[in-house]
């Protein structure tokens, strides 16, 4: 397990370079210019080829790249073109959002999804059933802005039962996290439910049932728990739709995350931040990827890892 | 996307009403910003939340009033020689920054070579480029700005160029504003000015706060707290507003009319005109956009009327030039160009294009770029203009359009100071082509000569001929095609009082604002 882990993260980092060399190749070829966008909309030619020189963008792209690679090594992430704020503490103050954010969603869809699926599978065809079937149509359909949009106006606008918008307790969490967990609930609610029913046909949900378990025993600890496997693959996978769908979530939601912070990044076309968030995002999906992997060991005896 | 965000805002308006009654909060929240600003560092002040969060906890020498005057700031009064080159600036004694340093000549003559220093990235250069040796020292070129001197701690003396009679107007821009000596290197996220407002807090993306100075030179603002929230989406704001969370909030384009319809909201809007103008750059370097009678065509091919009632709610006047109506000089709207397809057949015929041209059209995806993109190249394609949209986000625009590279551009302007030299100069004057903002590269030595003459004359009236003159001219060579100058439109809660909708971005200082119960 543990020579696993490290292999693993050994193969991670040429994965992570490749990573910074493709967005930093990407940046340079994508129109826009970051100067332009310092100076606003007036500016006269000599300021701008002064800030080049200050920021080194004139200097051809080689030495520009090991420059900010031989940074990253290092540690530094660079200092925004824009802003001036060093990178490393713009996301460490806005990563733990996205995260509260992003793993209150995926805790709304586990409990949610999973418990639809399980109920779903109980009867298939029944009325629950179906019910859930059109719930999970539902939230696959709709897109998460419009969710949000729908949740602002019910919860925020008529019933006034919670803040519209913005970051601080529990109360203004619920409506973006539901909003960004919806699509998964419908998914774990479909996933969940078809590995059921494979499970619940088995022999061994025969044979438990047979020795007289309750219903509850047999669902829960027997069945359910030879379903895991697709359910962590889907949950794993979804970390990254929590993490791109949360900058739509953020925005509609004000929440200040890391996802409106690449937004930003991209609109001002400022490449040290663009790159420091898309290389720190790759490495937690890098880790994500590593953790589903160990979940899977975890739930199902026969995975080993060599 | 947001097209679908859109189409979900008259759904939300049409729910319940904003409160009636007055919250219990003491803070005044401000709903306008939409991402987060650059910084709270002066120097570093290039975008519209930066500039008025610094001029919140900072003055100038100058300040604007919300509608649009000049007004004595940390300077209290100024003379000018009669050559118009030397101005004497008498500087308020007794002035604190708010961390109690005293505010002396020095701070003055060591934030203008902060901000023309190239180490402190600032990029906005600019307004003090009329002081003698002031570009030289940006370029390094000097170790000091010859053109200004302290005679003693509450008299600094500057010498400019050349005359340049609205020069008071340049220091009441954001990016002017007096800082203390030796600012840290986290200065922009901890700043400390002397204006009406202390900074407290800023939460990225989220909100700023502030505390009222009650110390402040010019009286302390009646309210205690201000609060500008972050909030990127317009329907977000409509809720806050509608939840009656903020108290301030710029209604988008779209949603003006139903707000105008229903007469609970209606008596909330309060709209005044604001010193933006839209705009069509026409490449004047580019293929058949060289003949002054194709881009006169263009200008009778578009239905600006119907697209400011269709597109803009109304939110707007026809443009007969490029000075905002509300300023001197400007030229009275409906006097030029009108929608007349005939007529801009003809032009293009005589210009040799019987059969029409190609263009490219660039817009960015933002605000009502898109919408105001597709009903220009329908008009145009009545006319036999096959106006091609190449639609990217304003960046991509702005580079293609300063770098030349694109036919037209449909672009917007917003004033950095009340004066109609803010619109001649930057769009149109020739040694602004380009980054300067005169992306249609139009150069015409008259009309050059003739801005040039204004900045040097001193007398108003006199100046605002010059302004008519040069506007005229430019816009018989139609290096535009003039749109509209935009209205802004406010919703302010019934309980705010003392609110006026600032004639400037960074005109509203909330000095005077304040709920009542």
């Amino acid at each position: 397990m543990f020579a696993f882990i490290v292999r693993r993260l050994l193969l991670s980092i040429p994965t992570l370079f490749g990573v910074l060399v493709v967005v930093f190749l990407l940046l340079n070829v994508a129109p826009g210019d970051p100067v332009q966008e310092m100076v606003g909309e007036r500016a006269d030619s000599a300021t701008i080829a002064r800030l080049r020189k200050e920021l080194r963008l004139d200097e051809p792209l080689l030495s520009q790249f090991t420059h900010y690679a031989g940074g990253v090594l290092r540690g530094d992430f660079g200092n925004s073109y824009i802003t001036q704020r060093p990178i490393m503490a713009d996301i460490r103050e806005r990563f733990p959002k996205t995260l509260l954010l992003a793993g209150s969603a995926m805790f709304l869809a586990s409990v949610l999804g999973i418990t639809l699926g399980v109920l779903s599978a109980r009867n298939p065809g029944g009325w629950f059933d179906r019910l859930g079937l059109g719930i999970a149509y539902l939230g696959i359909s709709f897109p998460v802005y419009w969710v949000g949009l729908i949740l602002i106006l019910v919860f925020a606008v008529i019933l006034k039962w919670l803040p519209p918008s913005g970051y601080g307790g529990i109360k203004y969490l619920i409506l973006p996290a539901f909003a960004l967990g919806s699509r998964s609930i419908a998914f774990l609610a479909r996933v969940t439910r078809s590995a059921m029913l494979d499970v619940l046909g088995g022999d061994f949900v025969r044979t438990a049932r047979a020795k007289g378990l309750t219903e509850r025993v047999v669902i829960v600890r027997h069945a359910l728990r030879n379903a895991l496997i697709p359910i962590i693959t889907v949950l794993g996978l979804d970390f990254g739709y929590y993490l791109t769908g949360s900058i739509l979530t953020e925005t509609i939601f004000s929440w200040p995350g890391l996802g409106r912070y690449v937004v930003n990044a991209i609109t001002r076309r400022d490449l040290p931040a663009i790159q420091g968030s898309v290389l720190f995002l790759s490495v937690v999906f890098v880790m994500v990827n590593l953790l589903t992997d160990l979940a899977y060991a975890k739930a199902d005896p026969r995975v080993a890892y060599s | 996307m947001r097209r679908l965000f859109l189409l979900a805002i008259p759904a939300i308006l049409s729910c319940g009403g904003g409160g009636e009654s007055a919250p219990s909060r003491k803070t005044i929240i401000d709903s306008r910003d939409t991402y987060d600003p650059r910084s709270m560092d002066p120097a570093l002040s290039t975008d519209v939340p930066t500039g008025r969060a610094v001029t919140y906890i900072f003055d100038g020498l100058t300040r604007f009033t919300a509608d649009g005057k000049v007004v004595p700031g940390l300077a209290k009064s100024w003379e000018v020689s009669a050559d118009g080159i030397t101005y004497t600036f008498h500087l308020r004694s007794g002035v604190k920054f708010h961390d109690g340093r005293p505010f002396s000549s020095k701070n003055v003559i060591a934030t203008f070579q902060r901000v023309l220093d190239p180490k402190t990235k600032g990029g906005r250069g600019w307004p003090l480029y009329p002081i003698r040796g002031a570009e030289d020292f940006a370029a390094s070129k000097a170790t000091r700005i010859t053109g200004i001197a302290a005679l003693d701690d509450s008299t600094v003396v500057i010498t400019l160029k050349e005359p340049f009679s609205i020069f008071p107007k340049l220091l009441a821009m954001p990016v002017t504003s007096i800082v203390p000596d030796n600012p840290p290197a986290d200065f922009g996220q901890k700043p400390v000015g002397t204006g009406p407002w202390k900074f407290v807090e800023w939460r990225h993306d989220d909100y700023l706060r502030f505390a009222k100075n009650p110390d402040y030179f010019d009286g302390a603002p009646k309210s205690d707290s201000l609060m500008a929230r972050i909030i990127p989406e317009a329907s977000t704001a409509t809720a806050e507003f509608e939840a009656g969370n903020v108290d301030v909030f710029s209604v988008p384009d779209e949603a003006g009319r139903s707000w105008q319809a229903d007469p609970g909201k209606n008596k909330l809007l309060t709209s005044a005109p604001a010193l933006r103008f839209w705009y069509v750059g026409i490449n004047t370097t580019r293929g058949p956009l060289k003949e002054v009678r194709v881009r006169q065509a263009l200008n009778y091919a578009v239905d600006i009327r119907t697209m400011l009632s269709a597109v803009m709610a109304g939110r707007g006047t026809v443009a007969s030039g490029v000075i905002p109506p509300t300023l001197g000089g400007a030229v009275p709207s409906g006097n030029g160009y009108t929608h007349d397809v005939a007529k801009a057949k003809q032009l293009l015929a005589a210009a040799g294009y019987p059969n029409g041209i190609d263009v490219d059209l660039w817009a960015a995806t933002t605000d009502q770029s898109p919408r105001l993109a597709q009903t220009i190249q329908a008009n145009l394609a009545e006319a036999g203009i096959r106006a091609n949209i190449k639609q990217r986000d304003a960046s991509s625009v702005r580079e293609a359009a300063r770098n030349g590279q694109a036919d037209l551009a449909l672009k917007e302007w917003w004033a950095d100071y009340p004066d109609a030299e803010n619109f001649l100069y930057p769009l149109l004057h020739s040694k602004n082509k380009g980054a300067g903002g005169n992306v249609s590269y139009y150069s015409n030595p008259h009309f050059d000569a003739l801005v040039d003459q204004a900045h040097r004359e001193q007398d108003e009236s006199k100046r605002n001929l010059l302004y008519t003159e040069a506007d005229k001219l430019q816009y018989d060579d139609a290096p535009m095609i003039y749109l509209f100058f935009y209205k802004d439109m406010y919703a302010v809660q019934p309980w705010i009082k003392g609110f006026t909708v600032p004639a400037v971005f960074n005109g509203q200082r909330w000095t005077d604002v304040t709920i009542s119960k």
